[in-house]
């Protein structure tokens, strides 16, 4: 394999100026909470560095993650990034198929050895021969490219926390990347999709510093998920007025007011979402009219209907509760029988003193 | 010629307290000693309480939530403040027992709880007798409402079944039990006393006429201490003009089963009452100015009184019945006076307007305390305890809020219906040396009669 | 399952079904106990009736006793509308009871509910500092010191989930579910079941009293 381009080259064959691509780095470098000085470091670094080998396996995923980073609607400066690392094996994007492409995967493995990274999108099935690539289960090829990779970033909920696939009831056995692979480090960049500039921040951060972003309890990079949606989101003021939209078409709905009633889930949700945006700052699901899903969170599928408020408790049906009332009743009364019985026996014996 | 010739006949009853005292002095000394051993009387106790308690009781006992209220209701917290006298604490072990016994949780108590012994009765002593009037002036403040007096009532049944009645309850109560008398007031001394105020005052009494319309009971502190009650009741009688008689086989008021907690006294000693009105077909029976004599006949739970021939009622009640229907003849009353509800006859009670009928027919200047009526703070020695030495603190002390609320009226005198609360007020007037005169209504009335001798002339040849 | 499924599942749940067979087992245990019977003849004849005004009579104290008992009867009734106002009148509150129960109800605002919240809370305060400060008056025992706590904590939990302040907001919200749990399911075994008994408390007393023609 020839000597790699640096970024800097790939920049320069495309016509980025310097001044767009430092103003990328800033952006980056702000996102991510890091300090300010960084983002000349990271700009003379992005430019030296090397392309990294990376490898991306698609296990239970519809696909949609890579459709989210590949599908912008105009070359932007992540893509380009994104374009620079050495992809060495994607099967729904590289050209080769077959033993070629699986071949490509061996060899950069071997190649970089210790070095190169392994994103992957989807969850991986316990029963292993739900989902199989070339005839090898997901689980071993995922144990297999993981033995000698830096590192793993989990692109999507279902590779961070089993998403879709892991909604009851499970019927895969789906599990989430981190629940095989225990031994490596691993950056979870959940969503359904997830954010493309989260994905293109954690590979720039770890090119440039060559470290991992800091970390929140789920394994998310705090400089994205660390912040709450609702706490965020631009329909707070009415949620406090307590204005709510009580269907998708009522006054409240037209007047942009909160959509926790209609199941809005932001309140237990964390991403970027409500200061990033989507489509270069377009937009995002509540400025579009529909409450949060929480697709950044595990187990989203199952933590209630998308049109449930986060407020709604799960009882089943009235009926255990009517048992238990019948159930209290026949105690008590049985109490009351018993003491009852035990006062007349002693005004027996008190009669029969007398 | 009335007024002083009464106070010439029987001592004042200023001299009767003091001679009531020594009497009660000696009661200590003739107390019974317990005779069961003490799991008999631990087990005995907490079978009375299981017996006695009803859904009621449970209720009460179930909803007190510790809010405090009812101390400031309580003139002997008032009076000490002192935490043991809070009347919540007063049901404290009742429900500690019926929570173990007779609660719908009791499994679950019986878990977390301790064994009730018999030394938590005896702790109890205090506050189920020295400082409980069974006033229920902390039944008016409670939020819940609950009847703390009837709940210390029952307590003092079960006090009864663990023989830990104070002393002088238990003395009294073992003499009306075996010798059917209180303080000695036999039917003969009855007779003495009908005898004596025949010959000294020339007022006649109707012992054990065959029938009659009025049976009129009587009271130990009349019979052998204050025979002034006796008279005074019997002018009022004469002077009304009614068919009256007092039988020598039920005379008693006093009923010392209900002050001890004793239930099957308490019935042993108002069924001959009942019996003998019955035989003399009276259509009234007047209850003597003994406060707890009240509940004991017309309140009393275990009599169908609604199907009995004749009516019950306390003497403040028939006096003010008769002023209602203009046959008292009073003069008017000097100076301001003021009305004190006895707790049995009062709140616990329900004769509230009668007593004051018969102070509106003297034309009395009557001036509420802050406190009257449903209100009225009591005295501090209803219940019994004014009997019981151990009670003196927190009696004395407690009698100064009396003290105080009497002074606001501005009264000369503090009219008082029931012979307890006179001694209790007698006591406090002289430890205080108090410038108030302590009036007994049925003496006032007596005094205040237009008598025979003014309007006798044309009334003498009419009557008889 | 995470702390918040956990939390509005299976517990929120289990502390319901304890809250109403315990709520039962304690009225219908009490209230199937004998009866007892006064025989005595009422002062007159319809005057019984009366005594069930007792039961309204009692939501506030006679002039009497209003000096001794204003403090803690106004305190006890800020915190006891406040947290009604705040358990039936915010919108996730609603919407939790919606679900439970199907009914549903405008909200209040939020700035209402957090003002009540406070409110409730500075009450109880209030009223635990007076209570600590009376020992004499109160005769506290571990039992009270426990309700308050339990009583407490849902507001506690509540009002910092609200404010967003302290664990993350799930945790948060989970703690507060938890803790309302937690106070359904002591509810039944505790003094809180003056909820129910003072109807029949003070029915009784005003009942035993009308009797004998005593208004209380």
């Amino acid at each position: 394999m020839a000597e790699r381009a640096t970024f800097g080259d790939l920049l320069h064959s495309r016509g980025v100026s310097r001044r767009a691509f430092l103003k990328f780095c800033s952006t980056t470098a702000s996102l991510m909470a890091l300090p300010a000085g960084t983002a000349t470091a990271m700009a003379e670094a992005l430019s030296a560095a090397r392309r990294p080998s990376v490898i991306w396996l698609s296990f239970q995923e519809c696909t949609g993650c890579t459709e989210a980073l590949t599908r912008s609607h105009a070359p932007t400066l992540e893509s380009l990034l994104f374009n620079f690392i050495s992809l060495d094996y994607h099967h729904t994007l590289q050209a080769a198929s077959g033993d070629a492409a699986e071949h490509a995967r061996e060899e950069a493995q071997h190649a970089n050895s210790g070095e190169y990274l392994v994103l992957v999108d989807g969850s991986i099935p316990l029963l292993e021969y739900c989902s199989t690539v070339a005839g090898i289960s997901n689980k071993a090829m995922l144990v297999a490219a993981c033995e000698h990779a830096a590192a793993v970033i989990n692109i999507g909920t279902c590779a961070a926390y089993g998403g879709i696939p892991v909604a009851k009831p499970n019927p895969t056995k789906a599990v989430a990347v981190g629940d095989i692979i225990k031994d490596k480090p691993i950056i979870n960049v959940p969503g359904c999709p997830p954010m493309p500039l989260a994905i293109t921040g954690v590979i720039a951060q770890y090119l440039t510093l060559g470290k991992l972003p800091q970390l929140d309890h789920l394994g998310r990079p705090v400089a994205f998920f660390g912040e709450n949606i609702h706490d965020r989101c631009y329909r707070r003021p009415f949620y406090d007025r307590g204005q709510f939209a009580e269907t998708f078409d009522d006054e409240g709905a037209r007047k942009g007011w909160c959509l926790y009633k209609l199941g809005c889930k932001a309140p237990v949700a964390y991403n970027a979402c409500a200061h990033i945006k989507w489509n270069n700052g377009v937009s995002f699901p509540i400025q579009s009219g529909h409450g949060c899903i929480g697709c950044s969170e595990p187990g989203f599928w199952d933590m209630g209907g998308v049109y449930q408020s986060v407020a709604t408790g799960k009882f089943g049906d009235g009926a255990k509760l009517g048992a238990a009332a019948t159930a209290g009743a026949a105690l008590g009364a049985g109490a009351a029988i018993l003491a009852r019985r035990r006062k007349a026996a002693l005004h027996g014996e008190d009669s029969a003193e007398h | 010629m009335s007024a002083t010739a009464t106070t010439q006949v029987f001592p004042t009853f200023a001299e009767v307290y003091q001679g009531f005292a020594g009497q009660i002095g000696m009661l200590r000394e003739m107390a019974p000693t317990p005779t069961k051993s003490d799991d008999q009387r631990l087990q005995g106790a907490v079978d009375t309480l299981i017996e006695e308690t009803n859904a009621g009781e449970a209720v009460w006992l179930e909803s007190c939530i510790h809010c405090g209220q009812c101390t400031s209701a309580c003139h002997y917290f008032q009076a000490l403040g002192d935490a043991k006298y809070a009347p919540m604490r007063k049901m404290d072990l009742y429900r500690r027992v019926y929570r173990r016994e007779i609660s719908p949780l009791r499994w679950l108590h019986r878990l977390v709880t301790k064994a009730v012994e018999l030394a938590d009765f005896e702790d109890a002593v205090p506050l189920i007798y020295d400082s409980c009037s069974e006033c229920g002036r902390c039944t008016m403040v409670c939020p819940m409402g609950i009847d703390t007096a009837s709940l210390v009532h029952h307590m003092r049944s079960a006090m009864v079944a663990a023989e830990l009645v104070p002393p002088e309850l238990a003395a009294l109560r073992m003499e009306q039990l075996h010798q059917g008398t209180v303080f000695g007031s036999s039917p003969e001394a009855l007779k003495n006393m009908v005898d004596t105020i025949r010959e000294r005052a020339g007022v006649d009494i109707p012992l054990d006429k065959e029938s009659a319309e009025v049976m009129v009971l009587s009271s130990a502190v009349d019979l052998v201490a204050n025979g002034n009650g006796l008279l005074a009741t019997a002018r009022i009688m004469n002077h009304i003009s009614v068919d009256w008689t007092i039988c020598s086989d039920g005379f008693e008021s006093a009923n010392f089963g209900l002050l001890s907690g004793d239930m099957s006294l308490w019935k042993k000693q108002s069924d001959p009452i009942v019996a003998a009105a019955k035989r003399v077909k009276a259509k009234t029976l007047v209850i003597a100015e003994c406060g707890h004599a009240y509940p004991a006949l017309r309140w009393n739970p275990m009599l169908r009184s609604g199907a009995l021939p004749f009516e019950m009622m306390y003497m403040s009640e028939f006096l003010g019945k008769q002023a209602q229907a203009g046959k008292l003849r009073l003069k008017p009353m000097e100076g301001k006076v003021t009305f004190h509800d006895p707790c049995k006859t009062g709140r616990r009670g329900g004769a509230f307007d009668e007593p004051r009928s018969v102070l509106k027919a003297m034309n009395a200047d009557l001036v509420e305390m802050p406190n009257h009526k449903e209100y009225n703070w009591c005295c501090g020695g209803g219940a019994g305890i004014f009997l019981l030495a151990d009670a003196t603190e927190l009696r004395d002390e407690s009698f100064k809020i009396k003290i105080r609320e009497v002074d606001e009226t501005g009264a000369d005198s503090v009219v008082v219906s029931c012979a307890s609360c006179r001694l209790n007020f007698e006591s406090g007037r002289q430890k205080n040396h108090w410038d108030k005169r302590v009036e007994s209504l049925v003496e006032l009335t007596a005094a205040h009669l237009i008598d025979d001798d003014v309007a006798v002339a044309p009334a003498a040849g009419a009557a008889s | 399952m995470s702390l918040l499924d956990f939390a509005r599942g299976p517990a929120i749940h289990a502390s319901l079904i304890i809250l109403v067979a315990g709520i039962l087992l304690r009225l219908v245990g009490v209230l199937a106990l004998t009866r007892g019977a006064d025989l005595s003849r009422p002062r007159d004849a319809f005057g019984n009736f009366k005594g069930y005004r007792t039961v309204f009579s009692r939501f506030w104290p006679s002039s009497e006793f209003t000096t001794a008992t204003i403090y803690q009867t106004a305190m006890a009734y800020v915190f006891h509308l406040a947290a009604l106002l705040v358990v039936v009148g915010i919108v996730p509150h609603i919407e939790f009871i919606t679900s439970l129960t199907g009914f549903s109800w405008p909200g209040l605002p939020n700035w209402l509910g957090v003002a009540m919240g406070t409110l409730a809370l500075g009450s109880l305060i209030a009223l635990i500092i007076r209570r600590l400060s009376h020992p004499a008056v109160y005769n506290s025992t571990v039992g009270d010191y426990i309700t308050w706590a339990i009583v407490a904590l849902p507001l506690v939990t509540g009002l910092m989930a609200f404010a967003h302040v302290g664990p993350r907001y799930e945790t948060m919200l989970a703690l507060h579910i938890l803790s309302a749990a937690l106070l359904f399911a002591y509810m039944p075994f505790s003094k809180l079941m003056h909820a129910f008994w003072f109807i029949f408390s003070r029915a009784q007393s005003g009942l035993a009293y009308a009797h004998k023609g005593v208004r209380i």
